[in-house]
């Protein structure tokens, strides 16, 4: 075994303009606006950045319950972006993030490319607010379609919300209920995307057989946790060879992480930063212990920085 | 303000069977939050504590494949400190996998759990009367509330509704006795049962309004506190509705995280300050208690 000086690990990672102190992150919609997940773990001490529940310009109360149902290995959910809307969200959720001290990284949803950027536009402006990721799985008003299903639209929003964002580090997420995602993923490049972020949740549905019914009251949901792991992890590698690695885009990878083992095979597949979402429902202190893990392997293994790891799966 | 949430390995002292379909899981700790009734926990198998250490070994964030995936929500049934270690007891029905797995675990067993979560009840008006009105595996959390309320009460009265005799717990009657219950010391019991096998034949809310019909009108006030299936809370804060009766219901709702973040386990309740009238509230966080008039049950 190679021991070295176990702090001299190098754990930080750079996305774009941001530097993160180490590659973790919170996935969007699993962490709520901060404070809750402070009664049990440090945010400073074991996030690289924080990222939001989804902001919309007016407040959404959401879908009727029940919004989520476990499934083999995960989760359905169907929360329906509920959020405090814009101006609320700066009033009341902003301070929190002043005294972080981490980069934080506001996730923003609409219905039409305005609304995503009234909601950038407004955000860009304000100091504590460093990053905005554009959840492109909302369907849009005019056609009831995603944004990101399709790369003609999408390279619209992305290039639109581009123009009026200076400030922050603008990260698209991708959908992963598109055919090819490589397509989606390269239009968002084009059209002036910073960074990547994947996957979002794929779309599923549960029936109870003995009512005969749709569990969720939205009917569909999206799945998340281990169950989509794998999906995940093919579509980083796809990504992160065929378009983002050339471009130097870097890709925050998701779904399904909850171990050190986890986090260690997204760096593999191409990942920069990771988020972890639906894990820290069931264990809210995961951060820490997958942190605590990746410094370990990479101790273990004689690896001085942690970025060496990035896409360096070897395939057969 | 409740006291903020921890994680904790909690270790199995017991886990008892109490009647056809209750058990009662007592878990033990050196140290456990304050806590008071109508807080919950939220339960798991334990995670892995070596997971963060070391580079070969563990594959997954539970022991087997994580089954259940989710934790479980349980209110919280008792909480005693004796000799310097916390004894926490939870009271549950098995009805899917994660019971199944609860119902399985030995003494010395181990358990991850959160907690504790959520509003509980709040404090106890003085020298009312106060009635406990329960139902199915809604008497945990109720059995606390009685039981630390002894001091501020008038008088207690323990009503607890099931099918039949089979779904009583022993704990709840003393045998063929339905009008003490065993583990709620000087607090009246009254027990109905859909088939007249223990104590009086019908509902609760039946039991309810014989109760009210005889009292003098100018008796001490009465406050209500309900857990049980849905629709018999539904009944019962009608009938307190009804009766100008203060009422708060302890609610279930399906969760994910158990702290406020995933907005899962949202209730429709009433609020002026909202242009439409009304909002989600989240159950783990503002409930699992409600004052009964907020709650808009019949919301599309
Ligand atoms: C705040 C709170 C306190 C609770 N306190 C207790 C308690 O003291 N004792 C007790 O036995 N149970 C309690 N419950 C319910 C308990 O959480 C469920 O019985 C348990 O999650 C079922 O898990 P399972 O894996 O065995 O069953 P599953 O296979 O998950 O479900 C079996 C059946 O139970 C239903 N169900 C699952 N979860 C819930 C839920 N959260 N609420 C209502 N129905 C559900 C399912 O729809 C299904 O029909 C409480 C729930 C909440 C939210
Ligand atoms: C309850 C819940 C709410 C979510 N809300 C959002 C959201 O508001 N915006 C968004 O872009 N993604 C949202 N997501 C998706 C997650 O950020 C993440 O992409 C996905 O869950 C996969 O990661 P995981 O398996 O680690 O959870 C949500 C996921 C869950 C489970
Ligand atoms: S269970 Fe997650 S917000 Fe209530």
């Amino acid at each position: 075994m190679v021991t070295q000086n176990i702090e001299s690990i190098d754990l930080s990672v750079r996305l774009g303009s941001l530097r993160l102190a180490n590659p973790l992150m919170t996935a969007s919609g699993t962490s709520g606006y901060g404070p809750e997940l402070t009664s049990f773990i440090d945010l400073r001490k074991n996030l690289g950045a924080f990222v939001t529940k989804s902001v919309t310009v007016e407040p959404r109360k959401g879908n009727p319950p029940p919004r989520t149902v476990e499934t083999s290995g995960g989760m359905l959910n169907a929360i329906g972006l509920a959020n405090v809307g814009l101006e609320r969200f700066v009033a009341e959720k902003t301070p929190f993030f002043e005294e972080l001290n981490i980069p934080v990284i506001v996730n923003v949803a609409g219905h039409s490319i305005d609304e995503y950027v009234t909601v950038c536009c407004r955000l860009d402006s304000i100091d504590c607010v460093n990053g905005l990721e554009l959840n492109v799985s909302c369907p849009n008003v005019s056609d009831g379609l995603e944004f990101g299903t399709d790369p003609v639209r999408l390279g619209e929003l992305v290039a639109t919300v581009r123009r009026e964002v200076s400030n922050s580090l603008l990260i698209v997420k991708l959908s992963p209920n598109v055919t090819d995602i490589v397509t989606t993923a390269r239009a968002a490049i084009e059209s002036g995307a910073d960074c990547l972020s994947m996957i979002n949740t794929l779309q599923g549905m549960a029936i109870n057989a003995d009512s005969r019914r749709a569990i969720l009251a939205n009917t569909c949901g999206g799945l998340s946790g281990p169950a989509i792991k794998p999906v995940a992890l093919a579509m980083v590698w796809k990504v992160y060879n065929r378009v983002a690695r050339e471009a130097k885009v870097p890709i925050i990878g998701m779904g399904g992480i909850a171990t050190w083992r986890d986090a260690v095979e997204f760096h593999l597949a191409g990942a920069t930063a990771l988020a972890v979402g639906t894990t820290l429902f069931v264990d809210p202190e995961a951060p820490a212990k997958i942190l605590g893990g990746l410094r370990d392997y990479l101790d273990c293994n004689g690896i001085s920085s942690v970025s060496e790891l990035i896409g360096q799966v070897e395939t057969r | 303000m409740a006291n903020p949430p921890a994680s904790l390995a909690l270790g199995v002292s017991a886990n008892r069977q109490l009647c056809r379909d209750h058990f009662r899981l007592t878990l033990c700790t050196e140290d456990f939050p304050a806590a008071r009734p109508g807080q919950f926990l939220y339960l798991g198998p334990t995670v892995h504590a070596d997971l963060g250490s070391t580079s070969s070994g563990t594959l997954g964030l539970r022991d087997s494949l994580p089954m259940p995936f989710l934790r479980r929500a349980f209110s919280i049934a008792n909480l005693r400190r004796a000799d310097g270690k916390c004894f926490i007891d939870v009271i549950y029905r098995v009805v899917g996998a994660g019971t199944q797995w609860m119902a399985g675990l030995r003494k010395s067993d181990q358990v991850s759990a959160v907690g504790p979560l959520g509003n509980g009840f709040g404090p106890r008006p003085e020298n009312h009367d106060l009635w406990f009105v329960a139902g199915g595996v809604g008497f945990p959390p109720l059995m606390w509330l009685a039981n630390s309320s002894a001091d501020q009460a008038n008088s207690r009265v323990f009503f607890f509704g099931a099918s039949c005799a089979d779904f009583v717990p022993s704990i709840l009657s003393c045998g063929e006795d339905a009008g003490r219950a065993s583990e709620i010391p000087g607090c009246a019991a009254v027990i109905a049962t859909d088939d007249g096998s223990l104590g009086v034949r019908g509902t609760v809310v039946d039991v309810l309004t014989k109760y009210a019909d005889k009292r003098k009108p100018d008796g001490p006030k009465i406050t209500v506190y309900t857990c049980g299936p849905e629709v018999m809370m539904r009944a019962v804060v009608e009938f307190c509705s009804s009766r100008s009766l203060e009422c708060y219901a302890c609610l279930e709702r399906a969760m994910a995280c158990g702290f406020g973040t995933c907005q899962s386990c949202v209730v429709p309740v009433a609020d002026e300050l909202d242009g439409q009238g009304w909002r989600y509230a989240l159950c783990c966080t503002e409930g699992p208690v409600f004052e009964a008039s907020r709650i808009i049950w019949n919301h599309p």
